[in-house]
């Protein structure tokens, strides 16, 4: 009787997981394995892709922005996450939608906003300038460091949400008893909500750094010769008809976030 | 991108289906609005005839790719490009020949004999400069201006890979200045100078982005610089560089396998009528047909004397020498993306 149930219920769950199933393979299997049995076949891309030059560079620039990008974001994320989740105040919620805001915009507008600050004639340069006598940051928002600031603009909101759910899940007799026995708020963060939240950290950390490799809107505002992997992609594709790199090209970037991802897993099951 | 692929894909099905659910339908690849008043176009033909050509924001190099990639399943009506594009295109075998009524008045060298492209209008390229925008700098009055130090950072042309009136400039650039399309050096060069000047290599529309001041020099068609000044009041002068210029047609082909051929031909005929063409001309792009041109549109233009100085070039060798050139460009000019 009760193995009947079980039956019936892992039937029923297999039933309810078909949709989702059928989505993975059509969008995401299917296509990798397109890409992988091309990169197999015709090897002569994959390997330009990793040979030296414009293409790699691409690569390990989306690397190492995208790594910068999510350390920084759930860095500056922590403080804001813990006390939305766990100190009572006025107008949370309006903070907490407005933090949230930022992840509706493309790629495409958050790169037109930072043209609007930091721009040859942005805001930010032009109230330095009135301030001081000096224009600061003219143009800042063409440079690495522009890209940088807009990848945080959404990266940052993105961690927020996600460490403040887990912040929330965090057991509140734990924190009582410490409150109890004298310790402060900072002292509560770092010796019981750091070490418990670290999976969270670890996840959050992957998620923003998945994001920021797949990002191609702010790149393509904003971007005047640091170049990255999804850019690349996009002007082999489109401005040279090459769907063999950009196959290749595509395939490595996956392979890379996917393998970040893994590691970043690994460490949160030890 | 794929991100992006996807907003624009269902942006574009969204207009499609929009439009379908309100009737007739011409899609064409390459039909911005705010370049060569496709926008004042399309709503005059929904005018006339009812039918809705949606906005599509493909540069004449993605147009192509895009038809490429659509080669047995075409999605498309009819395409616009920059003349080499349009020819690169049709020498690929994406275009279907269609002669539109008033073909015959099109000046020969400005359409293929076989009807697989046509001129629609011209442009020549020239310097669009937001005067207000130069910080006391002067006008820059020709290609060796440009290389001063008073234009840092103050100036910008398209990726050529994304767009033809970008890719015109690159090629002709390099004729003018002794090159051929076999060499290029003496255009890259004089580029690589420039590029300290440059403050980026837009692969969208940066109108908006000019007439705000945010970029004081766009080596562009010079159509857009008119309207700016013209047309949005902006602080703007369109400079025909001493030294010369180029033309470009700007072209129109129906698509091989076009999915609504018969509304698409009735549209492409429309487009070389007086009324269509005197859209386009509001845009300060120049009617292929003569006399076209209504005067007070025409007496905005720079004087004859300046467009003298502009040449035009050989589309077969322009089309030929596509690929490498933009390959060229990428390496050397955007550089080695670091």
């Amino acid at each position: 009787m009760t193995r009947d149930r079980d039956t019936a219920s892992a039937w029923t769950g297999a039933l309810l997981a078909l949709p989702f199933l059928l989505f993975l393979c059509g969008v995401v299997a299917w296509p990798l394995a397109h890409l992988a049995g091309r990169a197999v076949t015709q090897g002569e891309a994959l390997r330009e892709v990793l040979a030296a030059g414009r293409y790699r560079t691409a690569l390990v620039n989306s690397l190492a922005l995208s790594s910068a990008a999510a350390a920084a974001s759930v860095l500056l994320s922590v403080g804001p996450a813990w006390i939305l989740a766990r100190e009572r105040f006025r107008g949370r919620d309006l903070l907490r939608t407005a933090i949230s805001l930022p992840l509706t915009f493309s790629g495409v507008l958050v790169g037109f906003l930072m043209v609007v600050l930091l721009g040859r004639i942005g805001a930010i340069p032009k109230v330095i300038g009135a301030l001081t006598g000096r224009e600061m940051f003219s143009g800042a928002a063409y440079t690495v460091g522009g890209l940088f600031l807009a990848y945080l603009y959404f990266e940052v909101p993105r961690a927020v949400m996600t460490l403040e759910a887990a912040f929330r899940r965090f057991p509140r007799e734990l924190d009582s008893a410490a409150r109890t026995l004298g310790a402060g708020a900072l002292q509560r963060l770092v010796r019981i909500g750091l070490p418990i939240a670290a999976p969270a950290l670890r996840s959050t950390l992957a998620v923003t750094f998945s994001a920021s490799m797949g990002s191609f809107g702010v790149a393509l505002i904003l971007s005047r010769r640091f170049t990255v992997a999804p850019l690349e992609i996009y002007t082999e594709m489109t401005g040279f008809l090459n769907d063999d790199v950009a196959g290749a090209l595509c395939l490595a970037l996956a392979l890379i976030t996917l393998a970040v991802d893994r590691l970043l897993s690994l460490g949160s099951r030890r | 991108m794929l991100r992006k692929i996807s907003i624009t894909l269902s942006l574009s099905v969204l207009a499609a289906a929009l439009a379908l659910a309100q009737g007739k339908v011409v899609i064409q690849y390459d039909c911005i609005p705010n370049y060569a008043n496709w926008g004042g176009v399309t709503a005059l033909y929904k005018k006339v005839s009812g039918v809705t050509v949606p906005p599509d924001s493909k540069g004449s190099s993605v147009a192509m790719a895009a038809l490429e990639k659509e080669r047995n399943d075409p999605q498309a009506d009819t395409v616009y490009y920059s003349g080499a594009i349009g020819f690169q295109a049709a020498a690929q075998g994406l275009h279907e020949p269609y002669k539109p009524k008033g073909w015959e008045k099109i000046p020969a060298g400005l359409k293929d004999p076989n009807g697989l492209w046509w001129t629609v209008h011209t442009s020549a390229i020239a310097f669009i400069v937001n005067t207000r925008a130069l910080d006391g700098a002067p006008v820059p009055r020709s290609w060796q201006d440009l290389l001063k130090p008073v234009y840092k950072g103050k100036i910008a042309y398209d990726d050529p890979t994304w767009g033809g009136t970008s890719y015109t400039l690159v090629y002709g650039l390099n004729t003018l200045l002794g090159g051929n399309e076999k060499n290029f050096k003496p255009g890259l060069d004089y580029l690589k100078k420039l590029d300290a000047n440059v403050s980026s290599y837009p692969r969208e529309s940066i109108y908006n982005a000019v007439l705000r001041g945010e970029v004081p020099i766009w080596i562009n068609a010079d159509g857009n610089g008119y309207k700016m000044k013209h047309v949005d009041g902006g602080p703007v002068e369109v400079v025909i560089p001493a030294e010369g210029t180029f033309t470009m047609p700007l072209v129109m082909a129906l698509v091989k396998g076009a999915p609504h051929g018969e509304e698409a031909k009735k549209y492409l005929d429309w487009l070389l009528t007086s009324p269509a063409q005197a859209e386009f001309a509001r845009s300060y792009f120049r009617p292929v047909l003569p006399g076209a041109l209504p005067p007070d549109i025409a007496r905005h233009f720079l004087p004859e004397k300046d467009y003298r100085r502009a040449r035009s070039l050989d589309l077969a060798r322009m089309a030929a020498a596509a690929d490498a050139l933009k390959k060229a460009w990428t390496e050397q000019i955007r550089g080695s993306g670091r």
